[in-house]
C-alpha cells in the first residue's frame, strides 16, 4: 500500500447545526480522491478545512502528521467560484503564489510560462480576466494551483459554473495535467459521472449532516471512455451500492 | 465600434438641445415676467463678460474668484482624503472597533456643514475655516464608501492569497487595497462633488472678499440677478467638469473593472 500524505479526522458545526458529522479518510501520495455528494452537503466547508483556511470543530487534518497550515505547508486550492483576481493579467496570477512564497523573480516567470503552457493558454499572458472565457479563467486557476508544485492539491467543484461540453473538455485537460504533473488531489464534485471519469477512489458523502457514506476504488484504466460499456457499468454499480439517487 | 460613434454623436446633439430648450423657456419667462428678478439671458451673457473683464464692484476678475474658491476646495477635499481613505480602511478591517465607535461617528454624519459655521468662526480663522466647512462636507462620503467597500472585498480572493500562506499585510496590500480602490475613487467624485457644493457656506464665514460663494453673496446684498446667476451657473458648470474628468480618470485607471461595457 502506498504512503499516506493526508490524514482526515474531522467535525464540524455551524451555529450548532452538524454540517460534516465525524468524516474520516486518508488520502495517498499521487492519488486522485473524488469526494461526491449532493448540493448543499458541505463540501465546501470540507475544502475550506481541508485546505487549512477554516478550522474543523472537534479533530483535525495532517499532513505527515502534522497539522495542516498555510503558513508552512505547500498546499493549493481551485475554489468553486471563479477566482481569478480581476486586477492581474494571467501571468501575474497563476504566479500569485510563487511571490508570496519569496521564490526569486526568473524562476517565478519560468514557472509562471511552464504552467500557462501546461493548461493551453500560451498567447494570453497579458490578458485580464475581463477579457477571457469562463472555461479559460478555470484552466488559469488550474495553472495557478499547480505553479507553486503543490504536496496537496485540492479543487472543489471547479468546473461546477461551466457548460457541460467545457466541463467535458476541462475533465480531459485535468487528466492530461495530472498524467504530467502527478499530484496528491482532493476533487470535490456533485456529479457522479466525472467522479468516475476523473477518480483513483471515490468517497461519498451523505446529506446533512454528512458523513462518508461509502468508499469505491476506481479500477478502470486511464484514459477512460465516458460511453464504453464498462465505464457504463462502473457507475450504475457505484450508484447503485452508494444509494446515490441520480 | 461606429455604432458606439454614432451614439456617442447623438448624446452630445441631444444634450445641445435639452439646452436649447431650456434657453428658450428661460427666454420666453424672463420676457413674459419683464423684471429684473428675472433677468433675460442677454443680460447673464453681458453679467458674465462684465465679471470677467472689469470685474466685480471691488474690481476682482471672475477668474481670480474661481482661483480661490478651487484652492480652497482643494485644501478641504486633500484634508479630506486623508483622513478618510485611512480611517475608513482602518475601521473597515476592524468593524468591532467601528461597531464600538458607531454612536459617535454616525451621528455627526447628519449635522449639515452649514450647522458648523457658528463653532467654525469662534473656533477658526483665515484660511482654515474654509477648509475646515469643505471638509466636513467631502469627508463622510469618501470616509464611508471606503469603509464599506472593505467589506466587500470578495472572500475568494483573499482566500486565494490564504492558501498561499500569505500574510495580513500581504492580503491588505494586494488583495484588500486594490479591490477596494474603484470604491474609493468613487467616493472621492462624490466627495469633491459635495466639497465644491460647500463652497458658498464656507465663503460665508471667510471674511476675504474673493471666491465664487463670496461673488454671489456680494451680489446678493445689491440685489442684483445676473450677476448672482452667473456665479450659479459658474458653479453648476465647474462642479460638472470636474465630474467629468474624474469619471475619465477612474475609467483609464480601472481598466480592469470594465467587465460589462466589453464584449
Amino acid at each position: 500500500m502506498a504512503s499516506q500524505l493526508i490524514d482526515v479526522n474531522i467535525s464540524k458545526k455551524y451555529a450548532g447545526m452538524d454540517v460534516l458529522d465525524n468524516i474520516k479518510f486518508a488520502v495517498e501520495q499521487n492519488e486522485f480522491l473524488v469526494i461526491v455528494g449532493p448540493t448543499g452537503c458541505g463540501k465546501t466547508t470540507l475544502g475550506n478545512i481541508l485546505s487549512g483556511i477554516e478550522r474543523p470543530t472537534a479533530g483535525q487534518v495532517k499532513i505527515r502528521g502534522e497539522i495542516i497550515d498555510p503558513h508552512r505547508h505547500n498546499i493549493s486550492y481551485v475554489f468553486q467560484e471563479p477566482s481569478c483576481i480581476p486586477w492581474y493579467t494571467m501571468i501575474q496570477d497563476v504566479t500569485m503564489g510563487l511571490e508570496i512564497r519569496g521564490v526569486d523573480g526568473a524562476r517565478t516567470m519560468e514557472r509562471g510560462k511552464e504552467v500557462i503552457k501546461l493548461v493551453d493558454m500560451v498567447g494570453f499572458e497579458d490578458y485580464y480576466p475581463w477579457q477571457i472565457s469562463g472555461g479559460m479563467k478555470q484552466r488559469v486557476a488550474i495553472a495557478r494551483a499547480y505553479a507553486t508544485n503543490p504536496d496537496f492539491l485540492i479543487m472543489d467543484e471547479p468546473f461546477g459554473h461551466l457548460d457541460a461540453q467545457t466541463r467535458y473538455l476541462m475533465q480531459i485537460e485535468i487528466m492530461r495535467i495530472w498524467g504530467q504533473e502527478r499530484k496528491t488531489v482532493v476533487f470535490i464534485t456533485n456529479n457522479i459521472e466525472e467522479a468516475v471519469y476523473l477518480a483513483s477512489r471515490i468517497l461519498v458523502l451523505s446529506k446533512l449532516p454528512a458523513h462518508i457514506k461509502c468508499e469505491h476504488v476506481v479500477d478502470l484504466p486511464q484514459p477512460r471512455d465516458l460511453t464504453s460499456t464498462e465505464f457504463l457499468e462502473f457507475r450504475a454499480a457505484i450508484t447503485k451500492e452508494c444509494e446515490i439517487v441520480e | 465600434m461606429n455604432g458606439k460613434g454614432m451614439e456617442q454623436t447623438k448624446t452630445v446633439v441631444y444634450n445641445l438641445l435639452s439646452l436649447v430648450v431650456v434657453a428658450i423657456i428661460w427666454s420666453v419667462f424672463s420676457y413674459w415676467q419683464n423684471s429684473p428678478f428675472f433677468p433675460s439671458l442677454p443680460a447673464v451673457w453681458r453679467a458674465f463678460v462684465g465679471l470677467i473683464t472689469h470685474g466685480d464692484i471691488e474690481q476682482i476678475g471672475l477668474g481670480a474668484h474661481i482661483w480661490a474658491s478651487l484652492v480652497r476646495i482643494f485644501a478641504g477635499f486633500a484634508a479630506a482624503c486623508v483622513l478618510g481613505i485611512p480611517l475608513g480602511l482602518a475601521l473597515g478591517l476592524y468593524p468591532r472597533v467601528y461597531n464600538r465607535t458607531r454612536a459617535i461617528l454616525e451621528p455627526v454624519r447628519f449635522i449639515p456643514p452649514i450647522a458648523w459655521i457658528p463653532l467654525a468662526i469662534v473656533l477658526l480663522v483665515g484660511f482654515s475655516r474654509y477648509a475646515f466647512l469643505i471638509w466636513l462636507g467631502a469627508f463622510f462620503p469618501i470616509f464611508i464608501t471606503t469603509l464599506l467597500s472593505v467589506t466587500r472585498v470578495n472572500p475568494v480572493h483573499v482566500n486565494v492569497a490564504k492558501v498561499f500562506g500569505a500574510r495580513r499585510w500581504y492580503i491588505i496590500r494586494k488583495i484588500v487595497i486594490p479591490s477596494v480602490l474603484p470604491d474609493i475613487a468613487t467616493g472621492m467624485r462624490v466627495g469633491l462633488g459635495i466639497a465644491w457644493m460647500c463652497i458658498v457656506a464656507a465663503e460665508m464665514i471667510g471674511g476675504e472678499m474673493v471666491g465664487v460663494g463670496r461673488l454671489i453673496l456680494k451680489y446678493a446684498e445689491l440685489i442684483r440677478m445676473p450677476e448672482i446667476i452667473v456665479g450659479m451657473l459658474v458653479i453648476g458648470v465647474i462642479g460638472f467638469i470636474m465630474n467629468e474628468i474624474f469619471i475619465i480618470v477612474e475609467r483609464r485607471i480601472f481598466r480592469w473593472r470594465s467587465e460589462v461595457s466589453i464584449d
